[in-house]
């Protein structure tokens, strides 16, 4: 029978190491946190001490943000080399520390349930134009699930799904969304649980063929990821195309028709016209795994929003700094605090994020009464800004 | 396959609620068998997950049990449960979870008879819906 270790040694590279430690030099995690060391993590599982590594909370600890992947020289996928750790990991009965109380791996796991009959929608109302029949999905993710749990950091996630829809329209499309769509996994896979991950994408896979779309708008950087590349890799390809919505919008046609709409809408400049200024967070699934990095900023620039770059922007943005809902603590807070330490060193009016995901764990780690105004900051979401432009 | 029974968890906080079943045990009064008492110290304890937790493992309902408003031993454990409270629902209605599978109430100290007809009354509520709003048999 094959060593599954040596496989997942194999596939990921992990054998090409040369021990050079850059990855630890760059890695967010192993430098606040000093116990942990990928460069240490791979050399022990390639000398054969995997079972050390598997047992250990080091294990959990690697934020899969790929920010070691841009700059090891020889190309050791460790964030999927981490994932399949992890896989194995789970088998033996172990797993990452789950915060928020296991609260949302349950609900992704009780999404697994063929039977479920979810109130998803109840956010869809007003204006908002939807169609079964559209060609386009707008796949809404664990948006209106976040909303509750997050209201009181002052997140509104609804409010995401609904600027998706309402820049949609305003574009002249009505997208379809789905009351059946559930949690496509990604927390679930890059925790290990891969086995509850193929039961959400087979139900996904079938409710998503059943449409008879052609491609899948997102606003979550991490539900496009897993759907584009995980589906097909674990699963099955939902053949169709599948975008992030910041990337749909910045194709020149429609670019030119939200700066069309905009100059219809906003008043002339005058004298004292200020232009707003942000900062922009670029998440990991989106930059570094799918390498949208421009399409964000354009958006925004067409906003009229100028935008000014963290020291870590791009290719070595640092990630938001927890990932799949687990392990934070110490080491993720001091991330997110140097992170808006360093959102505010730029001196921009906000913080923009992406995903959903990178906005909530910004919140959490503002509302600090001991830091306070030293990493306070207005973060908003990109398409929440088109969409409030747009009006 | 007939659903003989309704599974009910109930969280108990260990003040006034606990002490309540603990009467009623005393006082050898029944309850449905269908319950199930999780203890714990204060409802303030809880949070969403473990609520929707117990929906995930098969309860059917899932019944919260603390103390009178203004008399949480620890001051704001009530309070707190209430919130928490106001999430799960939040969100088990998010899940397609009837409204009517969760409630938060509350019990005096040592009180049997009233922990009977709360537990009692919650469950004959449920036994009123049709059966489809049950998840399938375990
Ligand atoms: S950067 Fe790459 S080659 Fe260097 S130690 Fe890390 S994994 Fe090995
Ligand atoms: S993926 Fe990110 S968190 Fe994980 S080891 Fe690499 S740099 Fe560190």
């Amino acid at each position: 029978m094959p060593d599954p270790i040596k496989q997942t040694i194999t596939r990921h590279r992990a054998y090409y190491c040369l021990e050079c430690g850059k990855c630890t030099a760059t890695c967010p995690v192993a430098r606040q946190d000093s116990g942990f060391s990928p460069r240490r993590i791979v050399e022990e599982v390639v000398a054969g001490r995997a079972h050390a590594v598997l047992e250990s909370p080091l294990a959990w600890a690697c934020l899969t943000c790929r920010r070691c992947s841009e700059i090891c020289p020889s190309d050791v996928h460790y964030s999927e080399f981490t994932r399949e750790l992890r896989i194995l990991a789970r088998e033996i009965g172990h797993q990452g520390a789950c915060t928020h109380g296991d609260t949302i791996h349950t609900w992704m796991r009780m999404m697994a349930d063929p039977a479920l009959k979810q109130n998803r929608l109840d956010w869809l109302m007003g204006d908002l134009q939807v169609s079964p029949t559209s060609d386009t999905v707008y796949w809404v993710g664990c948006l209106p699930y976040y909303d509750v749990l997050f209201r009181r950091q002052g997140f509104q996630g609804v409010d995401i799904a609904r600027a998706a829809v309402r820049v949609l329209n305003a574009l002249d499309i009505v997208p379809a969304v789905l009351a059946d769509e559930r949690c496509c996994g990604h927390d679930l896979l890059w925790q290990g649980d891969v086995n509850t991950f193929r039961h959400l994408a087979e139900l996904n896979l079938e409710l998503l063929r059943s449409t008879g779309a052609r491609r899948i708008v997102t606003s979550c950087p991490e539900c496009a990821y897993t759907l584009k590349v995980d589906y097909p890799a674990f699963v099955g390809n939902t053949g169709m195309e599948v975008l992030h919505i910041a990337e749909l919008l910045s194709a020149s046609d429609l670019l030119s028709a939200i700066r069309h709409l905009l100059s219809a809408t906003r008043h002339p400049p005058s004298a004292t016209h200020h232009s707003p200024s942000a900062t922009y967070q670029d998440p990991c699934r989106l930059g570094r795994y799918m390498h949208v990095y421009d399409a964000p900023r354009q958006l925004l620039r067409a906003l009229g929003i100028e935008i000014v770059e963290m020291a870590h922007a791009g290719k070595t943005s640092t990630c938001c700094g927890t990932s799949g809902w687990t392990n934070c603590g110490a080491t993720s807070k001091a991330i997110q605090v140097e992170r808006l330490r360093e959102a505010r060193a730029t001196g921009a009016e906000m913080l923009v994020t992406a995903c959903a995901k990178c906005q909530i764990h910004f919140l959490c780690a503002m509302d600090d009464p001991r830091l306070g105004a030293e990493i306070e900051m207005p973060v908003r979401d990109l398409i929440t800004l088109v969409a409030n432009a747009l009006e | 396959m007939e659903k003989t029974e309704t599974r009910v968890i109930v969280f108990t906080c260990n003040w006034n609620a606990y002490s309540s079943l603990e009467a009623a045990g005393v006082e050898g009064l029944s309850y449905p068998a269908g319950v199930y008492a999780v203890k714990v110290m204060c409802l303030g304890r809880l949070h969403p997950g473990l609520i929707l937790k117990a929906f995930e493992q098969g309860a059917d309902s899932v019944l919260l049990l603390g103390c009178p408003p203004g008399e949480c031993h620890y001051g704001f454990g009530n309070r707190h449960a209430e919130e928490v409270f106001a999430e799960a629902r939040a969100l088990a209605h998010l899940l397609g979870i009837a409204e009517e599978r969760l409630r938060l109430d509350w019990l005096d100290v040592g009180d049997g008879h009233a922990f009977v007809e709360k537990v009692t009354a919650f469950i004959e509520q449920l036994c009123s819906f049709q059966p489809s709003t049950l998840p399938p048999s375990h």
